[in-house]
């Protein structure tokens, strides 16, 4: 018997009992939509989570002072300096853009409303190396910083606190007291390391010498031109400053902070999630399995003279397994497929609630082939049962 | 011939049935029911023979071992000079297929599958029939069986003298060696009945062996050979004067 008759055989005997192959199949299809619609949220969780890491710049390396330890047993604080920036950037590979930072919180002022936040004093690079993007106005200029102007660009939560979300290019407002023009307004970014919206960024010589009067760095921003060199220009960037620091390996007075490195912790996380709901999900497959072993052993007793007159005519015990087999397993796999259409329609209606989703093709295949070996695993007894059947005994079976 | 050991006797050219001391008991718990004590046989190619005998003497028994339906308790079986005890449960399976055409009281027809199906379904369990060849043996089968114009009738729209005729042909598909026929008139009016005889007359004429069980002294009058069984033993075993060819 070849393989097209014994599927056409469970086929027609699946038709003739419609209702109850239906009800059978329901466990699979529950199973497989409740994996589908699990994996689809969590796979929606961890794509929303990356676009809006990747929105903060995924090439994006940080560089912030640590604490190292100097000769003997006293630690020290690490310093970055100018000089630090201009040798790594002379020295350090695959970059796209380079920029100082030096950081510290101040109160800003509009008229009457004051909003405690952080200023950043940056160059013109910090654009491109923290991937930001202007709503309003402009950013500051290279003569602009050269002349250390009074001029800032607005994070989407000042501009909130101080003018209501009205994008008044152009007022005056007031840092530690000290007047500056606004010129630009930054746009939302949310997430990421601290809260990149509530910030004021303003040119670096202007921070260091008309607000904070600091000769040092607080980060060192570098981009790189792909994600994947990051190893490589972590490297060499740690190079450059053992070097200029002086130290041996292992005496890093400084450390580099990535956003991939983040990326990965939560893709991890989220996987792993994933995983476990998924699994939860999984158990609901195999009681559908167990539905079917159920029904089947239900179908042999019911089909034992069937099964007599076959093994009269010659069925061999292989072809009845084989039938039965093909019909738990036809039974598991339209579930499946069911379940799938269903898994997928679900997720599709998942982003109109608030959620997004993405069912990826290997859930979708790994899901099929599971149902489809749930029912061939579940439907393995009760085959293999009607298989040893004895004609004679089948055939007196009333 | 009793002079004859088995083995010479099973490989005697046209010696398609030769039982030695066949034994069927069936354990009921404590009791036990002998069906079946030391029945020998021989029935050679183109035999025609009618099995009679009371209720519960054992025929069907007899029937099923033959038919390689069920094995026996003791005692030897050789169909075609090969000893049936040491084949396995795909030989059997084999044997069934290829050897045997059976014909049952109750026809057994797959309920659901049409005459035509029901008649092809010994093909599918065949080795290298296409379904073009199984569809024509098939059609070919219900025409010997006069039931042309019945292929795509279930049983349940048949008459049960339609019905045994599908069951007829379903069991001459295979070109058997044998068709064993228990009881295939019981379920019917004499009529129906004549014509199904009729029909096993034919095909004993074309050449096949046929051995049938019937309670009916007028059938068993039709047949060159009647055994009659009693309390599972042969008390008899006699040719019938009207046939005379038989070696
Ligand atoms: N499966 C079985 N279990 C126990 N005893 C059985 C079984 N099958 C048959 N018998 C017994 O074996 C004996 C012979 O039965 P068998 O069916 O061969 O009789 P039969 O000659 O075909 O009778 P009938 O003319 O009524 O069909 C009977 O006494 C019957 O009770
Ligand atoms: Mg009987």
């Amino acid at each position: 018997m070849n393989l097209l008759e014994s599927l056409q055989v469970a086929v027609d005997s699946l038709i003739a009992n419609k209702m109850r192959s239906f009800l059978t199949m329901l466990g699979i299809i529950i199973g497989v939509t409740a994996v589908l619609v699990v994996v689809a949220i969590g796979q929606g969780l961890k794509t929303e989570v990356i676009s809006r890491i990747e929105r903060l710049g995924t090439n994006l390396l940080v560089i912030i002072p640590g604490y190292g330890r100097g000769r003997g047993p006293t630690t020290r604080p690490g310093r970055l300096t100018d000089d630090d920036f201009t040798a790594l950037r002379g020295k350090v590979p695959y970059v796209k853009a380079m920029a100082p930072t030096l950081r510290s919180s101040a109160q800003v002022k509009y008229h009457n409303l004051k909003h405690s936040t952080q200023v950043i004093g940056t160059t013109t690079d910090w654009v491109i190396t923290d991937n930001a993007t202007l709503t309003h106005g402009r950013f500051f200029t290279k003569s602009e910083e050269r002349a250390r102007a009074n001029v800032v660009v607005l994070g989407a939560a000042v501009v909130e606190e101080l003018f209501y979300g009205r994008p008044l290019v152009g007022e005056q407002i007031r840092i530690n007291n000290i007047p500056f023009r606004v010129i630009g307004l930054l746009k939302e970014k949310g997430g990421g390391f601290g809260n990149p919206d509530d910030q004021v960024v303003i040119p670096l010589s202007t921070a260091r010498y008309r607000l904070f009067g600091s000769r040092y760095l607080t980060t060192i921003n570098v981009s790189t031109i792909s994600p994947d060199k990051a190893e490589v220009v972590t490297e060499s960037i740690k190079r450059v400053l053992r070097r200029q620091h002086r130290l041996g390996s292992g005496e890093d007075d400084f450390r580099i902070m990535s956003q991939t490195e983040l990326l990965s912790t939560i893709g991890e996380q989220t996987a792993i999630i994933t995983l476990f709901l998924g699994a939860i999900a999984a158990v609901s497959l195999l009681v559908g399995g167990v539905g079917i072993m159920n029904i089947m052993l239900v179908s042999v007793a019911e089909r034992t003279r069937e099964i007599g007159i076959r093994k009269a005519v010659g069925a061999k015990r292989r072809d009845i397994l084989a039938q039965f087999l093909i019909e738990s397993a036809v039974l598991s796999a339209v579930g499946g497929i069911i379940g799938i259409f269903l898994g997928v329609a679900i997720a599709a209606i998942g982003p109109r609630l608030g959620y997004q989703t993405s069912v990826p093709l290997q859930t979708i295949i790994i899901a099929f082939v599971f149902a489809a070996a749930v029912g061939i695993f579940f439907g393995y007894y009760p085959a293999r049962r009607a298989a040893l059947l004895d004609p004679i005994e089948c055939l007196r079976y009333e | 011939m009793a002079s004859l050991s088995v083995e010479e006797t099973a490989v005697q050219s046209d010696a398609l049935i030769v039982t030695r001391e066949l034994t069927k008991v069936y354990a009921m718990g404590d009791v036990q029911v002998h069906a079946l004590r030391s029945v020998s046989l021989t029935i050679r190619s183109g035999e025609y023979v009618a099995i009679m005998g009371p209720s519960g003497s054992g025929k069907s028994t007899l029937m099923n071992l033959l038919g390689c339906l069920d094995t026996p308790t003791s005692g030897a079986y050789y169909l075609l000079g090969e000893d049936v005890s040491t084949l396995n449960d795909n030989q059997l399976s084999e044997v069934r297929n290829r050897r045997i055409g059976f014909v049952f009281q109750t026809y057994n027809l797959l309920p659901r599958a049409t005459a035509l199906h029901n008649v092809q379904l010994p093909l599918l369990y065949a080795h290298r029939v296409s379904r073009a060849e199984a569809r024509r043996r098939a059609l070919d089968a219900l025409q010997q069986v006069g039931l042309s114009d019945r292929a795509e009738h279930r049983p349940r729209e048949l008459s049960g003298g339609q019905q045994q005729r599908v069951a007829i042909a379903r069991a001459l598909i295979n070109n058997p060696d044998i068709i064993l026929a228990d009881e295939p008139t019981g379920n019917l009016d004499t009529q129906s009945g004549a014509e199904i005889l009729a029909l096993f007359d034919r095909l004993n004429e074309l050449g096949h062996t046929v051995i049938l069980v019937t309670h009916d002294h007028s059938v068993a009058a039709r047949c060159k050979r009647v055994v009659q069984l009693l309390d599972g033993r042969v008390v008899s075993d006699e040719l019938n004067n009207a046939s005379d060819d038989r070696r």
